[in-house]
């Protein structure tokens, strides 16, 4: 079975050595090459490759955030020049990663390593790249590329089949991902879900309105009118 | 040397003082019907003329023992004696130069001191000296406790300049194991580039930790810096990096404190050029004019700008170090132009160290 890996390093001789000590390993092929953070994210989301090759700094998104908002927890292989405060991290929870410039015996322990353990959810990973108790930003579809936003510039959040909708600075961003899930990662002082399909920001809210069926409408600072029902506008007076 | 030695306007008003002194005790005693005032004025003056040194003198004694927390019962009983022997001293003198008046045609002594007199003119002795005592220990504690605020100072400003230096000297860890990195990969791919990296590699630190020591080097010295710092991160970013110098030869002998331009040229890489998915133009300028050296340091930024803070303060580091150095006669500004982000430094030019 050949293995598909992904390199992920700003720096072209960077990634040009991590080939050059893949080429013994005949099963393993490289499928992309990312340069930058978000590149990186989005091949992970994309290609879904066997093994990681990653490194912490990168312009955009580091190696960490990567993972972060993909999701990614096995087969990744962390390299690093020299990064104190991620260094710390991967030591307290007992991370392997490979120090630059290491030596081809060194990068063969590590995929050896990560080769024994794929498709098994790393927790010393897991523990490494929980996202805290909220959501900050998400990770988002943006045409062809990859774009992430943050919460704070969301206006409201819409369930679409199988998506979510991030209305944010007048734009949709489609996110495949279930609104009950969005929901409680969600700080619920700031966000609450009015509707079965709605989650509003309320820094975003200009006002409630009355139909005439008895029944609520939020008005969005944008204009944007959303549904309220009954139980949504219960969370909305607790919270407001 | 008693501080009031090197203050003749001070010094001046004390003898003053007590050169009015004589003729007022004299005035006294003729008031007093003691002694007629001729009599009386050959005796005083001279006597406070001598008590106004002995008076100064207790200033060396008060600080070869000053008054501490541990020592003073033992200092107390030195400036007891002192007093007490200077009383003594100067009540002999008072006595000695009365009875001398017989010498000049009084028999009786200038004033003719008695028993009452002697007692009288011993209390006030005790009592000037101990005021005298009080006085410079007071002025000693005052002169002690202002040079140990001058030391402190002192003391501050030389950790500020050790501080900076270290602060020079500091390698970037993050440039050097990625240059390493880079070069570990050149010696496969292309050993000759290998080597000249490690070779450009090898002279930014030398120059690095050579020209940290001076105060003020060439301008040539400082682009050299920079031309090796360039030359590896060219290697690294490859094709994203392109750069223009321009320093014309009437700007290369330009002196500038070291390191200058360099911290600029990394931040315009680290902040401008890298987190650029194409890269772009680093550019420095040198140029002369009406005896200022203009510098320039340019480059395209990113479309979000990086949350990285510490830009800001890294300029105004800068800029405070450069107006330390010209007293105030430098100047650093810096902003977002069309063209990208620039910094400018305009600093009188000077060419002989």
């Amino acid at each position: 079975m050949t293995l598909r890996a992904l390199l992920a390093d700003d720096e072209k001789l960077a990634r040009r050595l991590l080939a050059e000590y893949l080429r013994p390993h005949a099963d393993i092929c490289v499928v992309a090459e990312a340069d930058n953070g978000l590149d990186a994210a989005r091949a992970i989301t994309e290609l879904k490759p066997d093994l990681v090759f990653l490194d912490i700094q990168m312009p955009k998104l580091t190696g960490l955030e990567v993972l972060e908002l993909t999701g990614r927890r096995d087969g990744v292989i962390f390299t690093t020049a020299y990064d104190q405060h991620a260094m710390r991290a991967f030591e307290l929870h007992a991370v392997d990663y490979l120090l630059k410039p290491f030596a081809q015996a060194r990068f063969d322990t590590a995929l050896e390593r990560a080769r024994r353990l794929l498709g098994q959810a790393a927790p010393e990973l897991e523990r490494l790249v929980a996202p805290g108790p909220r959501l900050t930003r998400v990770l988002v579809k943006d045409g062809d590329g990859m774009q992430v936003l943050l919460v704070d510039d969301i206006a409201y959040i819409e369930a679409q089949a199988d998506n979510v909708a991030f209305h944010a600075n007048g734009r949709e961003h489609l996110k495949t991902q279930r609104i009950s899930e969005l929901e409680a990662q969600l700080d619920p002082a700031r966000f609450v879900r009015v509707h079965r399909s709605f989650i509003i920001n309320l820094a975003a809210l200009q006002g409630l309105e009355r139909t005439d069926s008895d029944a609520y409408i939020a008005r969005m600072k944008n204009g944007k009118r959303i549904p309220v029902s009954r139980s949504g506008y219960e969370r909305l007076r607790t919270s407001v | 040397m008693h501080p009031l030695l090197t203050h003749w306007r001070g010094l001046a008003v004390y003898l003053l003082a007590w050169a009015l002194a004589g003729p007022a005790l004299a005035a006294l005693l003729h008031a007093l019907g003691l002694a007629p005032l001729s009599w009386a004025l050959p005796w005083t003056v001279p006597l406070c003329g001598v008590f106004a040194f002995v008076a100064l003198a207790t200033y060396y004694p008060c600080r070869s023992r000053p008054v501490g927390a541990a020592n003073w019962p033992a200092s107390l009983g030195y400036r007891a004696g002192l007093i007490a022997t200077l009383a003594t001293v100067m009540l002999g003198l008072a006595a000695g130069w009365d009875m001398a008046g017989s010498l000049f045609g009084h028999p009786q002594g200038w004033v003719g001191l008695n028993h009452r007199g002697i007692a009288l003119l011993a209390a006030a002795l005790l009592g000037l000296l101990t005021l005298s005592v009080l006085a410079h220990d007071l002025l000693i504690a005052f002169q002690t406790s202002q040079a140990a605020t001058a030391r402190e100072a002192q003391a501050r400003l030389l950790a500020r300049d050790m501080e900076l230096e270290l602060l020079r000297l500091q390698i970037d860890p993050h440039f050097l194991f990625n240059s390493l990195n880079s070069i570990s990969a050149l010696t496969h791919l292309d050993p000759a580039a290998a080597r000249a990296m490690a070779i450009d590699l090898a002279q930014f630190f030398r120059q690095t930790l050579d020209l940290a020591g001076r105060e003020r080097i060439r301008l040539e010295d400082e682009l050299g810096l920079v031309s090796h710092y360039l030359a590896i991160e060219k290697q690294r970013l490859g094709d994203k990096l392109a750069t223009a110098v321009d320093a014309p030869p009437e700007t290369l002998a330009a002196l500038l404190p070291p390191l200058t331009l360099q911290p600029l040229v990394e931040n315009a890489l680290k902040h401008g050029l890298r987190p650029r998915d194409d890269g772009g133009l680093l550019s420095i300028q040198a140029l002369v004019r009406d005896g200022w050296l203009h510098l320039a340091v340019r480059n395209p930024v990113p479309e979000t700008p990086s949350n990285e803070t510490g830009l800001g303060l890294g300029l105004r580091n800068l800029r405070e170090r450069l107006c330390a150095h010209y007293a105030g006669r430098a100047r650093v500004h810096w902003g977002a132009k069309p063209e990208g982000f620039a910094v400018e430094i305009s600093i009188p030019f000077e060419t002989t160290p």
